[in-house]
């Protein structure tokens, strides 16, 4: 006989879990104490929210389910934020919480709190625990739910007396949940009328999404696209299945994308929306694009974002490195030169006509360099904010990860998901780039990097602003700057000292070089100031 | 432009706030919902009646599959199901009026469930509009309390 708690971490070792991202309180004290008998490790996090953004970080760059913990009442709530992160990002999170007694429940006892009500519109599906005879199967479902079909967070809440009644363990090893069937493989109709699709086309594009990564489609997507000479745009979250230097790539589309790909998505024929839902910041007016009679292909594991946003010509539902594995062994006779041609003479003449004060770093520059110099594989996490778009549209990718929440946008994401990230890979390069808001919304979480002696690097982009709306009060509200100074930030430098970084500091462009060499050989975690003027622009 | 969308769901607690809280999330209409255990009592079933244009019904249909603890869904075409609503009704009356409600309930097929010296309990079981017009038939003797479930619906294999 177990109990509920010593079964829990049973199932998480069936599941292949190393690492959890956690912070104990009385109500998931059980479930602690078997950890403490474990292989695992609790990565004691300094905010449960950061342990969300930290599993996310572990599970993107292991394309698996990774775990946070966190208590009853105020540990469950603060990690809800995190929860609706990875819900419109899709990424696999398993969060538990622990839960008061049974007996307890709807009592409004002391920290309390109903979190599968409250988390309800931003998990893919949770579970509260009412008999630990159900842990073996609730884990085993869980794990399934969140790394199959469309990816997201699972909740499994756990009383307390739950995790401390003695059960027999019987471990579960299948899953049949009859509401819940996703489908993988492309219907081959379908995909038929792709085929014919492009082979009609002249102008064919395809825009990859964070579907793209998550359905582990990069490499086939790529080969495709190669194949038949088909150009390619990406939404945020699909930056990274390209590499900058594929003459086919034309970036970035959407509000703050390259003017090209934007181009390239209103001229086309036959539009391939692969992974990507579609959403205002990509596509800002779709019902242009239905106008305009573009054949619309949609390929999404998620049945429901197909035609959600955007009139669909053909759908095609499914994992999507199924479906381009077998769009791959078809003929498509369609000549797309004179197109690609085209846009390739609209790439050429792009001139970024942005002006950046030369008395500071110009964050373009300063991105562009700071990636190419990055290893291969590195991983760089963006944040939120101007410093967000300035990485998005100039980030070099060669072999490596971009790690953003380009769904949900959270400010303070990257150094937890930098920390997740670097927990999963011990020997990858990870470097995340924050502005000075959002630095200050995770700082905390220096203390978790240092616990566990994780040489992370990060920049920080400071401008003494919130930019990225102090940018928006500039050209809507015109410069009525209301809420978005900084003043009152501390010494960054004393801030690095207090937590043992190594502390770099960039005044210019003239020293850049030189700089994020010395920063990127520091085999230490270190920080990197970079002094951004307060008024440039990520669009003029 | 009305849907009628059969739902059937696993038979556990907080399902029907899940399907509920779908709906109010997302913007769709709910006109009707009711709710019941089928044969199979791990299995209750939901018929929702929902309005809105031919992308939003499609958007439900979809939304509702997405959910886990969803089975299946169906969506029925108006002439392809039958649908009844339950109605319970208590109307006061008097000696001069109580021949012309029971009349009314003869004709209409409402029976009278419930006789005190005052007031009746009168039940019916027909279509939406049916209830409808019993209501404005009834109205004049005096309601005093009135009850009417959202529709059911089962799709119809004749052709009618």
């Amino acid at each position: 006989m177990l109990t509920g708690a010593q079964v829990m971490v049973k199932c998480l070792e069936a599941e292949g879990i190393k690492a959890v991202f956690g912070y104990p309180g009385v109500a998931i004290c059980p479930f602690y104490d078997s950890l403490y008998d474990s292989g695992i490790r609790n990565i004691l996090v300094r905010a449960e929210q950061n342990g969300g953004h930290m599993a996310s970080g572990y599970a993107r760059v292991t394309r698996k389910p990774a775990v946070c913990v966190a208590t009853s009442g105020p540990g469950a709530t603060n990690l809800i934020t995190a929860l609706a992160t990875a819900y419109a990002d899709s990424i696999p999170l398993i969060a538990i919480t622990g839960q008061v007694s049974s007996e307890l429940l709807g009592k409004d006892v002391f920290q309390e709190a109903d979190i599968t009500g409250a988390a309800e519109p931003f998990v893919k599906y949770s579970y509260l625990v009412r008999d630990g005879r159900d842990i073996p199967r609730i884990f085993k479902e869980a794990f399934h739910i969140a790394s199959t079909g469309r990816r997201g967070p699972v909740l499994i809440d756990v009383p307390l007396d739950v995790q401390q009644k003695l059960i027999e363990y019987v471990p579960v090893t299948e899953v049949n949940i009859r509401g819940y069937k996703p489908t993988v493989k492309g219907n081959s109709l379908q995909m038929r009328k792709v085929v014919d699709a492009l082979a009609r086309a002249r102008k064919p594009l395809i825009c990859v999404g964070g579907g793209a990564i998550l359905g582990n489609g990069e490499q086939v997507v790529r080969e495709f696209a190669d194949k038949f000479h088909i150009p390619v745009v990406s939404t945020m979250m699909g930056i990274g299945v390209m590499p900058n230097e594929d003459p086919l790539y034309m970036g970035m589309l959407g509000t703050n994308g390259k003017p090209h790909a934007n181009y390239a998505v209103h001229e086309c024929d036959v539009l391939m929306l692969v992974g990507a839902r579609v959403a205002d910041r990509a596509v800002v007016k779709p019902y242009k694009l239905e106008r305009r009679s573009t054949t619309i292909v949609h390929i999404d594991v998620d049945p429901a974002e197909i035609g959600k946003n955007l009139g669909t010509t053909v759908p095609l539902v499914g994992d999507v490195h199924v479906i381009f594995e077998n769009l791959l062994k078809f003929d498509i006779p369609g000549d797309y030169e004179a197109w690609n041609a085209e846009l390739a003479e609209k790439k050429a003449a792009y001139v970024d006509r942005r002006h950046f004060n030369p008395d500071f770093v110009n964050p373009c520059r300063f991105v562009q360099t700071l990636s190419s110099k990055m290893d291969e594989d590195a991983i760089y996490v963006a944040d939120v904010g101007q410093n967000q778009l300035w990485s998005a549209d100039n980030y070099v990718m060669k072999h490596g990860r971009f790690l953003t929440t380009g769904g949900f946008g959270t400010m303070g994401y990257s150094i937890p998901a930098a920390i997740g990230a670097r927990a999963a890979l011990p020997d990858r390069q990870i470097v995340a780039v924050c502005g000075d808001g959002s630095f200050q919304m995770s700082l905390m979480e220096l203390a978790t990097m240092q616990q566990w002696k994780l040489p992370i690097k990060f920049v920080i982009m400071r401008n003494g602003y919130l930019g990225l709306v102090r940018e928006y009060q500039h050209h809507t509200y015109h410069d009525r700057y209301s809420g978005v100074s900084l003043d009152g930030s501390p010494d960054f430098e004393k801030i690095a000292e207090a937590y043992g970084l190594q502390y770099f500091h960039l005044e210019n462009n003239e020293q850049m070089e030189q700089r994020i060499d010395e920063f990127l050989a520091c085999d230490h975690a270190a920080m990197m100031v970079c002094e951004v003027y307060s008024f440039d622009l990520v669009k003029e | 432009m009305r849907g009628i969308f059969s739902v059937l769901v696993e038979n556990k607690a907080g399902v029907l706030s899940k399907t509920a809280g779908l709906f109010a999330r997302r913007g769709f209409n709910i006109d009707s919902l009711a709710v019941g255990e089928t044969d199979d009592r791990g299995i209750s079933s939901m018929t929702i009646i929902s309005t809105g244009d031919e992308r939003i019904m499609e958007q439900i249909e979809k939304q509702l599959n997405k959910k886990i603890d969803v089975i299946k869904v169906r969506r029925f075409a108006e002439n392809k199901c039958v649908t009844r609503e339950l109605l319970l009704v208590k109307v006061t009356y008097t000696n001069a009026t109580r021949s012309d409600i029971m009349q009314i309930c003869t004709v209409t097929g409402a029976h009278i469930v419930d006789l005190s010296p005052k007031s009746m309990v009168i039940e019916l079981t027909a279509k939406s509009t049916k209830i409808d017009r019993f209501i404005r038939l009834i109205q004049p003797f005096g309601i005093i309390e009135m009850a009417r479930t959202g529709a059911l619906a089962v799709q119809r294999d004749s052709n009618e």
